[in-house]
């Protein structure tokens, strides 16, 4: 398996990586207008299906039951991508990837089946920037060179820039620029560092370039440059998270975003940010994430407080889950800075949990604003009477994002509280009034939608879910479900993975600290010579 | 004179009589116009195969001098001279349409393109100040006749009668920086000026003088800031298919010359001033980023929208030249070879999109049409996501090869200066998009000329940019064996 081709038609990362890209040229062919939008609903379901299916096969066949999630390899050594820069084509998949890759493969059908009644227009080309997005978020998460990495961090971009934009709601030109604005500003300055990091690497290793993770992370770098480099990094991931202050985009792309958007967004995008936190800034730089850290934390817990308190005055419903985004992917960043292995266990599951929850909440507040065009609370009330079911859905993922005891999210705060009481104390202590103010602000949201007397006439003849809403919302209560009664299952895989990040984060700090000089070799060695060696 | 000589010059002399047949067949048989461009397209594809021709006749791997050391052939001119007849070929594709709606189709618009590339190849080979001057004037009166092409429209001949103006200006500049450097160093050829310079040991000030004057030259040709003025005004006025040679093809082969001048400059006087020239072109570079990038941001025409957008990215280009040695080239050529790309691909795609020549070309009169032609529209995005530098495009690429040669050398702070301003770039780009997808349609399409020839180049760009910007491999790998030959 050595070329891109026979990697692109074996079972491996590269074939679920970018079939969902390939999947986009018949797109082309499908008829113009709406006539055609049923074919491209069914064909691009039917593609998302078969991505499900490559996806949980790949799993399937690379796990060890019983152990944890090896690490798997496309490419790597053998394929070169740009030789001139040692810029190999590599991907990877472990134990820390695996749940946020599943993750994404069971939201794109569900996406789908959410969108099929919201999205009016432009089928084509919905179908075919949510199909790029796939192969963006895939690639980002499963890229082991930064440069590549960069890339599918970037063309993530532009397809949920037109998610945003071309289907959004009324101010969504204004979101979509924000968001698109907001992530540029912080992926440039990490380009910067990698660049940097690249040139640093070749001209002490007599000129030999590579943007492959596991060599930058042997690059040795004094505190005060790690801080730096750091700074760029965390910069890009904390707006992505997103971390108070960095936060204002959240809020803006996900009320103008249309549904589908806002589960992509809420499930998968964000947990890039946390993600890149845990694969890249923390371990290429721990001197300078242990000296950040009390910052990272005190940030974490004000995203955790002012989300849920931001969330409870809120009159919209979309933007209540918008907010209490912010305020989960607090506790996330919270076990993630806690530096604990219980913790990070924790943030990883918390992860999955947050998409999986947060990702039905946004389903059903879709669902009703396809019924009444309207997400305010004061519309609604008394649903329960003549929605049985959405009040039956409602309330449960409601009650998997609160952190009920058997349901997912109670698993991963729990961890996450846990871990990071052991090593940090205090802080964790704080955060648990965020699990309080949770259940107070979700629980309005459900008390005023669903319970008490009906308000509003035009909510009489409001249909109960479909088949087609079932069948979207089944899968992810099923998995709320399974996450909170055996939590060991989802826990396990990943264990491995993650105690070797952790082993290899506390064994460089234990490293004596190079100093400025040892970096800066006195004759750079250009590129070319390189060329010669691999001509030979 | 040699064969080897005469075959060193087989791609200028193949463009040369190919403008000299389209200019017969206009007074003899003028039935024929609209094979024309046809034709040229051929004549430039000869003049490519005649490149490689002349490079398989290069002795070794050194750089062939020929005409007694007057012309250089190496990798790198091979290279741009490639990217020089690109930029001819998507002008030609997009002209045909343009000249048959506005009326206007007769040879001698293509006869003076293919001369206009005569003058740019010869440029950018010449190791010799004289001649480079000789092919400058060959391509700037081309450029000028071309710029006033559309004799009809007011806008023209005012736009074309203010870049003649400043450009007889220029070119006494240039002239007279010549004369200056000549003077100080005896010598015209650039090898033995830097020599020349190196051997005294402090920089005579006539000779800083003139090579500022021939800095400032090449840097107008380039439109850079503070040089910049014309290019606005000059793109808006002139045909648009020309606008798409015009705003990439000079720039390409100024490009090369600049940075010859500037290494011959950095050579002379002791080290402590010899890194003055590095940050004069750090200087250029920041002014013309932050120049062409904020008032990019408020154009309502998008003619003059990509004008200072393509002074934004002449600033880039010199971020890469900030380096004064051979290893900046490569960064340099695919630069320009995705500035060519980008850029003319934007403007073909504009020519067909407006049908008034001499009228604003509003942005907001393509609202909607990105749905109307899908395939226009794909195209200008994938040009305009290249030109904000974003993957996976050529556009990218380049960025990429110019920060990482800044950041090796040490300037993290002008690349920080670079990324910032190419932030605010990525505002003005989308702006395109978002109005081709996300706004109702404002206006009906009347007078276009949508042809085989300009969806041609349409997709040749768009394609051209991204497969530059994923497959960058072999191209990169030359390079750097080209340069490292040098």
């Amino acid at each position: 398996m050595d070329t891109f081709l026979e990697l692109l038609v074996g079972n491996t990362l590269t074939r679920l990586i970018f079939f969902p890209t390939l999947a986009c040229l018949p797109l082309l062919f499908f008829p113009k207008g709406e006539g055609g939008y049923r074919a491209v609903k069914i064909y691009t379901l039917a593609v998302s299906l078969i991505e499900l299916a490559l996806g949980l096969l790949y799993v399937a066949t690379h796990m060890t039951w019983g152990g944890g999630f090896p690490l798997v390899r496309d490419g790597g050594e053998s394929l070169d991508w740009i030789r001139s820069y040692g810029i190999r084509y590599d991907m990877a998949i472990d134990g820390i990837s695996m749940p946020l890759v599943v993750l994404t493969v069971i939201l794109v059908p569900i996406v789908l089946l959410g969108s099929w009644k919201g999205i009016e227009r432009h089928w084509r080309s919905f179908s075919a920037s949510l199909l790029l997005l796939t192969t963006g978020m895939l690639g980002a998460l499963l890229a082991h060179d930064l440069f590549l990495f960069y890339i599918f961090w970037e063309v993530m971009l532009v397809p949920m820039y037109l998610l945003i934009g071309v289907w959004g709601g009324e101010r969504r030109i204004y979101a979509a620029v924000k968001f698109f604005l907001y992530t540029m500003a912080g992926s440039l300055l990490m380009l910067i560092a990698i660049l940097w990091m690249a040139w640093t690497y070749q001209s002490l290793n007599g000129g030999v370039w590579s943007f492959a993770l596991a060599d930058l992370l042997r690059l040795e770098l004094p505190a005060s440059t790690q801080i730096w480099l750091f700074a760029a990094f965390a910069l890009t991931f904390a707006i992505k998270v997103p971390m108070f202050p960095f936060h204002t985009w959240l809020p803006d792309a996900h009320v103008e975003a249309p549904t589908g958007g806002s589960v992509i967004l809420a499930g998968v995008l964000l947990k890039l940010g946390t993600y890149g936190f845990l694969r890249f800034a923390m371990p290429l730089f721990p001197r300078a994430t242990e000296a950040a850290q009390p910052l990272l934390v005190a940030l974490a817990l004000i995203g955790i407080i002012y989300g849920a308190l931001v969330a409870w005055v809120q009159v919209d419903m979309k933007k209540l889950v918008a907010y209490s985004s912010i305020a989960h992917l607090g506790f996330v960043m919270l076990g993630l800075m806690a530096i604990d292995m219980v913790a990070w266990q924790g943030a990883l599951l918390q992860m999955v949990n947050h998409g999986l929850s947060t990702g039905a909440l946004f389903l059903l507040v879709g669902m009703l604003y396809d019924r009444r065009h309207t997400k305010q609370f004061s519309e609604f009330g008394g649903l329960a009477k003549v929605m049985p079911l959405f009040a039956f859905f409602l309330v449960f993922s409601m009650l998997g994002s609160v952190g009920l005891p058997a349901l997912n999210g109670f698993v991963g705060e729990f961890l996450i509280l846990a871990g990071s009481y052991r090593t940090l104390g205090w802080p964790a202590v704080v955060a648990t009034f965020g699990v309080v103010l949770a259940a107070i602000y979700l629980l309005k949201m459900v008390q005023l939608t669903i319970f008490g007397p009906i308000t509003k006439e035009e909510n009489r003849g409001l249909k109960d879910l479909s088949g087609r809403e079932i069948a979207a919302l089944v899968p992810l209560c099923v998995l709320m479900l399974w996450i909170g009664v055996a939590p060991q299952a989802f826990l396990e895989p990943s264990r491995e993975a993650l105690g070797r990040v952790l082993a290899e984060y506390r064994q460089s700090l234990e490293r004596p600290e190079v100093t400025q000089a040892a970096i800066r070799p006195a004759v750079a060695v250009q590129p070319t010579e390189q060329i010669a060696e691999a001509g030979r | 004179m040699s064969r080897g000589d005469l075959m060193s010059l087989l791609p200028e002399m193949i463009l040369t009589g190919g403008g000299v047949l389209v200019l017969m067949l206009e007074a003899l048989v003028p039935r024929i116009r609209r094979s024309f461009t046809g034709l040229s397209l051929l004549v430039t594809a000869a003049a490519a195969w005649g490149a490689f021709v002349a490079w398989s006749w290069k002795p070794s791997p050194e750089p062939w001098l020929t005409w007694n050391g007057l012309v250089e052939m190496t990798g790198v001119t091979l290279a741009l001279s490639l990217v020089v007849l690109v930029a001819t070929a998507l002008s030609l594709l997009a002209s045909q349409g343009y000249l048959r709606r506005e009326r206007i189709l007769s040879g001698e618009y293509h006869a003076l393109l293919l001369w206009c590339a005569t003058g740019l190849l010869l440029m950018l080979r010449g190791t010799e100040l004289l001649t480079i001057f000789v092919a400058l004037e060959l391509f700037s009166l081309c450029l000028y006749c071309l710029a006033a092409f559309h004799r009809q429209v007011n806008v023209a001949s005012e736009a074309a009668l203010k870049y003649f103006l400043m450009g007889a200006f220029v070119s006494a500049f240039i002239l007279y920086g010549i004369a200056l450097v000549y003077g100080a160093t005896g010598s015209t050829r650039m090898a033995e000026i830097g020599q020349a310079l190196e051997a005294v040991g402090r920089m005579p000030l006539t000779a800083s003088l003139g090579l500022l004057l021939l800095v400032a030259g090449f840097g107008f040709k380039l439109a850079l800031v503070p040089f910049h003025a014309w290019s606005p005004d000059t793109y808006q006025g002139a045909p648009t298919p020309f606008a798409a040679f015009l705003s990439v093809a000079p720039k390409v082969a100024s490009a090369l010359v600049l940075f010859r001048v500037l290494e011959a400059a950095a050579q002379g006087g002791a080290a402590a001033t010899s890194g003055r020239w590095s940050g004069l072109v750090a200087i250029l570079a920041v002014l013309s980023m932050l120049v062409g990038n904020f008032l990019a941001l408020v154009q309502r025409d998008i003619k003059r929208m990509l004008a200072y957008s393509g002074i934004a990215h002449m600033g880039y280009l010199m971020l890469a030249m900030v380096v004064l040695d051979d290893a900046s080239l490569p960064p340099v050529v695919v630069y320009l070879a995705a500035y060519v790309l980008m850029n003319a691909g934007a403007f073909a795609i504009v020519t067909m999109l407006y049908s008034r020549a001499g009228e604003q070309h509003l942005i907001s009169d393509l609202s909607g049409w990105g749905y109307r032609y899908p395939l226009l529209g794909a195209c200008l995005t994938i040009c305009m996501l290249s030109l904000a530098g974003i993957p996976p495009t050529a556009g990218f690429l380049g960025k990429y090869l110019v920060f990482l040669n800044a950041v090796g050398d040490g300037r993290v702070g002008l690349a920080i200066v670079g990324v910032l301003s190419s932030l605010v770039g990525v505002f003005y780009y989308l702006r395109v998009i978002y109005v081709l997808y996300m706004k109702a349609e404002s206006r009906q399409p009347e007078g276009l000329l949508i042809d085989g020839w300009g969806r041609a180049a349409a997709v040749l760009s768009a394609l051209g940019v991204l497969v530059l910007g994923i497959w960058p491999t072999g191209i990169l790998q030359w390079l750097w064996e080209a340069t490292g030959a040098r």
